[in-house]
């Protein structure tokens, strides 16, 4: 099947001699939620801008449902939605008329039932008349993502959607994106908060100093990259660990009462069985064990700090 | 062609006009009277006819001229440099249009906001004075030609800008001065031959007189020049603003 976005090659600098990205290859798939991770400056903004039309590609391509972006630009943007990162708001509009101007920006006839389906599901509905500027902040955001909606969008773009925005719309948002996704949109969303990557997304992209470090099924991300841990807690502290146990890879925590270890869960051996029957030979006595597994932001922070 | 687009961003640009009614129909239409009270009766009575025309009558153009050139360019610039400054050009370089359409939205939308201060001052001025057009459609052709090549003008303008301060720099130092000084108020026959001479390298002299004489058969310059000018500074703005959205120059990075 024909990716929802197909990015080959893709590269920016910018007038300063500043490159953004290099050569980046990507394919988004049609309704998978992707999330891109990368710190600050990472290149992730300049990524949507360019797929978006608002900044000018240095070399490369990008095809969206196969129209190039440049060439067949009209076809390409129509099934698009941006909602960007800075809350830019026509100030002295109503929540109506400019949620209604982006709608007819997008080539698309008046739809009044739409958008009051759109304002009501963000719970805009109330102040269809307000005017921008006597919203709140979170309001705001909202207004953004159904300017983003109007024209009924087959891709969404939502750069950092969350960022600064109370719980309430937080959840609210999610609940929009799932519904969305189950009609079908592809949703690519940039955020730093990695818990929300790691409870929405379908599928991880890193990008980090212009580059896509990887791109990957959230559960294969894990699953390769996660390390667990194993913590043991002891009945009677320890000064030291015993020479026995050198050759694991242990460290004693909380004065001497906590074992922890880490193992690789794709190893051919965990190791667990031989340390546990290790411990007892040195007459290690355990009170307590638990094992964690590590989430994406440790390897998100693992992956970043590799290619620094 | 997105028809919707173009409507859409028309009407949105319309709809600023009426919020923003007494700034942008009261204000002018205020200082129009206000000339007339000084130019036209408080001096107007110690100034001979000119041409056959009392002076009331004879400025009439001039001060429809003044008013458009300076809101063509007003509206123009701030309808396209407020998108820029508060960012939601965003959206409208993010949508499935072409420069032409954002143009003609913007543009359109700037020049029918003055032709609609032209007609009013054209209304109020008939209280003033007796009023005379002899050549309907050229009065229209200079009106709208005028209007459309001026508000390009604006809209390069507010492209350019990247502050308030850029955005009335044109405007007030340059438009302003050429369009007292190209004979809104007097016949250019009423200076010395030397000003004469440099008044006729002031482009907005041939816009007046040709429009002036659309309603006296009265003019500094001949008609065919006006036209001829009237339409080369037409082609330059339409030339600028193409070689912008070709090279996305101050839009895109």
């Amino acid at each position: 099947m024909q990716p929802a976005i197909s990015v080959s090659q893709l590269s920016k600098v910018y007038d300063s001699g500043f490159q953004a990205l290099h050569a980046v290859d990507l394919d988004i798939m049609n309704g998978e939620i992707l999330a891109l991770l990368g710190p600050n400056g990472a290149g992730k903004t300049t990524l949507i801008s360019i797929i978006c039309g608002i900044v000018n590609p240095t070399g490369g391509t990008v095809r969206v449902q196969g129209h190039d972006i440049v060439t067949d630009f009209r076809a390409a943007r129509q099934l698009i939605g941006l909602v960007p990162q800075e809350l830019h708001v026509e100030t002295f509009e109503t929540v109506w008329d400019t949620v209604s101007y982006s709608r007819g920006l997008f080539g698309k006839k008046p739809n009044p039932p739409l958008i009051e389906r759109i304002l009501k599901d963000l719970s805009l509905w109330e102040k269809k008349d307000s005017r921008i500027l006597e919203l709140s902040g979170g309001m705001k955001r909202r207004v953004m993502i159904a300017k983003a909606l109007a024209h009924e969008p087959r891709i969404l773009f939502l750069d950092e959607p969350t960022a600064g925005v109370d719980v309430e719309l937080r959840k609210d948002m999610w609940q929009l994106v799932r519904g969305l996704r189950e009609g079908g949109v592809t949703i690519i969303l940039t955020t730093h908060y990695i818990e929300e990557a790691e409870e929405i997304a379908d599928r991880v992209g890193v990008i980090n100093k212009g580059r896509l470090i990887l791109v990957e099924e959230k559960e294969e991300l894990m699953r390769k990259l996660g390390k667990k841990q194993l913590t043991l807690e002891l009945n009677a502290a320890l000064d030291s660990l015993p020479e026995a146990l050198a050759r694991y890879d242990l460290d004693l925590e909380q004065g001497g009462e906590r074992i922890v270890y880490r193992y690789d869960t794709q190893a051919e051996r965990t190791g667990i069985g031989s340390l546990l029957a290790d411990l007892n030979r040195a007459g290690i006595s355990i009170k307590d064990l638990a094992t964690e597994q590590s989430s994406l932001e440790d390897i998100f922070v693992t992956l970043v700090e590799e290619t620094r | 062609m997105n028809f919707e687009a173009i409507k859409a961003i028309y009407f949105f640009e319309m709809a600023r006009m009426r919020r923003t009614l007494l700034q942008s129909v009261v204000s002018p239409v205020l200082s129009t009277s206000l000339y007339f009270i000084v130019f036209g009766a408080a001096i107007g009575s110690r100034i001979e006819e000119i041409d056959g025309v009392g002076y009331g009558s004879f400025i009439v153009p001039g001060l429809m001229m003044l008013t458009l050139l300076q809101n063509s360019i007003s509206n123009a610039s701030f309808g396209i440099y407020f998108p820029k400054f508060v960012g939601t050009i965003y959206e409208v370089l993010s949508a499935p249009i072409s420069f032409v359409e954002i143009v003609l939205g913007y543009v359109g939308a700037a020049a029918t906001k003055s032709l609609i201060l032209g007609a009013i001052i054209l209304a109020t001025a008939h209280l003033f004075v007796p009023i005379e057009i002899r050549h309907p459609f050229w009065m229209v052709f200079f009106l709208v030609a005028t209007a459309v090549t001026f508000s390009l003008f604006g809209f390069i303008i507010g492209i350019w800008a990247d502050n308030f301060e850029k955005l009335q720099l044109i405007p007030l130092l340059v438009v302003t001065p050429l369009v007292f000084l190209g004979g809104s108020f007097y016949s250019i026959q009423m200076l010395p031959e030397f000003w004469q001479k440099v008044t006729l390298a002031n482009p907005v002299l041939y816009l007046i007189s040709g429009f002036r004489w659309s309603f006296y058969e009265t003019a500094d310059v001949s008609v065919e020049v006006s036209i001829a000018m009237i339409i080369l500074f037409l082609v330059l703005c339409i030339g600028l603003v193409w070689w912008i959205f070709r090279t996305g120059y101050k839009l895109k990075t």
